[in-house]
């Protein structure tokens, strides 16, 4: 019979040496500056009921998720996304406390994928929520908080990227079609499809919002392209989302961060989760987004209490997936004590380079020596009580 | 900067990309005589070529090995991955047909309807939003045997001409969809990397058959 022993499950991996230093760091360097800033850990169980994903309009199909029967019976899933438990908790347990409320989480979300297309089932997550604040104000925040992210990850090389939800919807609400048609016209902008995106319009060539849905798919890029697209629609709530996405930048600009920001108005994923801005982040030589975030004022509401929210995740390992695997120390010593001598050994050890002595577990010298060579280590230090010898090879 | 890399769908895609590109004024030397390399360049432009099955073109756009793809809508519309599908190409033109048994009624029966095809999700798809549940069998070639056989009652496949259904005593009762060759983009490649890949779009726009 074959058993499932020498694989881990599809998506997943091991991680060794200066792979778990690699991400520790990261996962350190971005938490120290939530921190830093005011946000505080949060940490979510790993397994949430299922109800909890598919009462709050989870956007993702129920087969991405990992499910596991408890031993009542009731369905629980590893948790898919670190934001709803984070909404769970903001109108429960803080139902009482004084918004603002500032989090941050470094933790795994599990996703269950295609079949061998090279996707990760645990995807690491670190991010924040910024509870119960709305505006311009708090968005901003975020967005810097974003930016200051993936700098502290070491990376110069990227776009933070921002839409509004508001944009499109105003549009396709002055075209009056049915829902269908216009989730199809969402699909197609969304996938840049811009034939078959014309070829839908057609009918609608006398509705005022008809030229701006034509071009949305090419509304991206810097920050000129807002007023392109404000040329393009006289909708007022359209423009006011224009509007907004105007101040933001203003703001980043002030702040300096106007190298690092461009737009696109053709950002309409998930458009019923996000209630206003969204961006996701890119990193030159990432295949894919690194980071997203974006408001969404209606979510923490269907746990019972409205509180309007903003924040972002960054994909550490797709982030991480950009930068050189650091290569490991060299070992140079290997440390040979006799009995007796254990603490000195240690503290030996411990005030040396990680990585660069290990302890011999050898009884006799010659078998520290012959370890030290197999190791590639260029000395024996022995420890004897007091005194300490070298033998270099 | 690295040259923008192109994954192309081998074989007859293969040859109407490079009428294309020659229109463009690419030197598609290398593409037209590969021999067993399969990954080429284009001389005269800041491009890359890599040959690949259809499916695997869509894999190296959505990992972001290649910036730019050209596969056929039937591989995009079973495999449902997240990219950017920005140009018709108008050339590699078939269609999605339901196809029986001539002379048989797919619709009157009240049994369940068996389809066999290559083509799973495109089926499952279609017939979910005509609110119908059918049985879906998997074949990976001549699917036209399977309701002459009894395997099923009807297929789902791709047809230019439909000659090779007539042949073997079916009939297309109904088109899915239509089908031709597109261009598409890795999202990330877009944002970072537009005015290169718009201008590429461009020309491809500019010289593709879509009125052959």
């Amino acid at each position: 019979m074959d058993r499932y022993i020498i694989n881990t499950p599809e998506g997943t991996k091991d991680s060794l040496f200066c792979e778990c230093q690699d991400r520790r760091k990261m996962e350190g360097a971005i938490t120290r500056l939530f921190s830093s800033l005011g946000y505080s850990e949060i940490i979510t169980p790993e397994i949430e009921y299922y109800d909890l994903f598919t009462a709050s309009g989870y956007p993702l199909p129920q087969e991405t998720l990992v499910k596991i029967i408890d031993r009542s019976g009731k369905i629980l899933v590893m948790r898919p996304d670190c934001t709803t438990p984070i909404a769970r908790v903001a109108a429960t347990k803080l139902k009482n406390t004084d918004f603002p409320q500032r989090f941050y989480y470094n933790q795994t979300v599990f996703r269950s994928n295609v079949a061998h297309a090279g996707s990760n089932a645990e995807v690491v997550q670190c991010g924040i929520e910024l509870l119960g604040a709305a505006g311009l104000k708090a968005d901003v925040e975020v967005l810097v908080l974003a930016i200051e992210a993936i700098k502290a990850c070491g990376i110069n090389n990227f776009y933070i990227e921002i839409g509004h939800t508001g944009f499109f919807k105003a549009l396709a609400k002055e075209l009056d079609a049915p829902p269908e048609t216009i989730e199809l016209m969402r699909s197609y902008i969304e996938q840049k499809n811009f034939d078959a995106l014309k070829v839908l319009l057609k009918p609608f060539a006398d509705k005022p919002s008809f030229d701006a849905l034509n071009k949305i798919s090419h509304l991206f890029g810097g920050e000129e392209i807002l007023a392109e697209a404000q040329e393009l629609t006289n909708d007022l709530c359209a423009s006011r989302a224009l509007d907004y996405l105007k101040n933001i930048y203003n703001e980043l600009l002030a702040a300096g961060h106007q190298d690092k920001i461009r737009f696109d108005l053709g950002l309409v994923q998930q458009i019923n989760y996000y209630t206003g801005m969204v961006f996701c982040g890119y990193i030159e030589s990432a295949g894919s987004i690194v980071l997203t975030g974006g408001r969404y004022d209606k979510l923490i509401e269907t746990f019972g209490k409205p509180v309007p929210a903003t924040g972002f995740a960054i994909d550490i390992l797709a982030v991480l997936g950009c930068l050189p695997v650091s290569s490991p120390p060299k070992l140079k010593s290997i440390i040979h004590y006799s009995f007796g001598s254990l603490a000195q050994a240690l503290s030996y050890v411990a005030t040396r380079a990680p990585g660069t002595c290990e302890i011999s577990p050898c009884l006799d010298l010659a078998g520290s020596k012959k370890l030290a060579k197999k190791k590639g280590a260029c000395r024996v230090v022995i420890l004897d009580k007091e005194n300490e010898t070298e033998v270099k090879l | 900067m690295n040259k923008l890399k192109l994954a192309l769908t081998k074989g007859r895609l293969q040859d109407k990309s490079v009428e294309l590109f020659e229109k463009m004024g690419l030197d598609c030397s290398q593409i037209k005589n590969p021999g067993r390399r399969l990954l080429l360049t284009v001389p005269n432009y800041d491009l890359d070529i890599v040959l690949a099955k259809a499916t695997d073109v869509i894999t190296y756009v959505e990992h972001g090995i290649c910036d730019l793809g050209i596969v056929g809508k039937d591989t995009i519309l079973e495999s449902k991955q997240n990219f950017y599908e920005v140009l018709d190409l108008g050339f590699g033109k078939c269609r999605f047909v339901l196809a029986t048994q001539t002379g048989e009624n797919f619709y009157e029966n009240y049994q369940n309807r068996c389809i066999a095809t290559k083509y799973p999700e495109v089926t499952k798809e279609y017939f979910t939003k005509k609110g119908m549940d059918v049985s879906i069998i998997k074949l990976e070639g001549s699917v036209e045997l399977a309701p002459v056989l009894g395997l099923s009652n009807a297929i789902v496949d791709l047809v230019e001409t439909g000659n090779t259904l007539k042949e073997n005593g079916l009939e297309a009762i109904e088109d899915l969809y239509q089908i031709s060759a597109r261009l598409i983009v890795n999202t990330a490649s877009m944002k970072m990397r537009k005015k290169e890949i718009l201008d590429f779009i461009k020309k491809c726009d500019a010289f593709g058959g879509k009125n052959d």
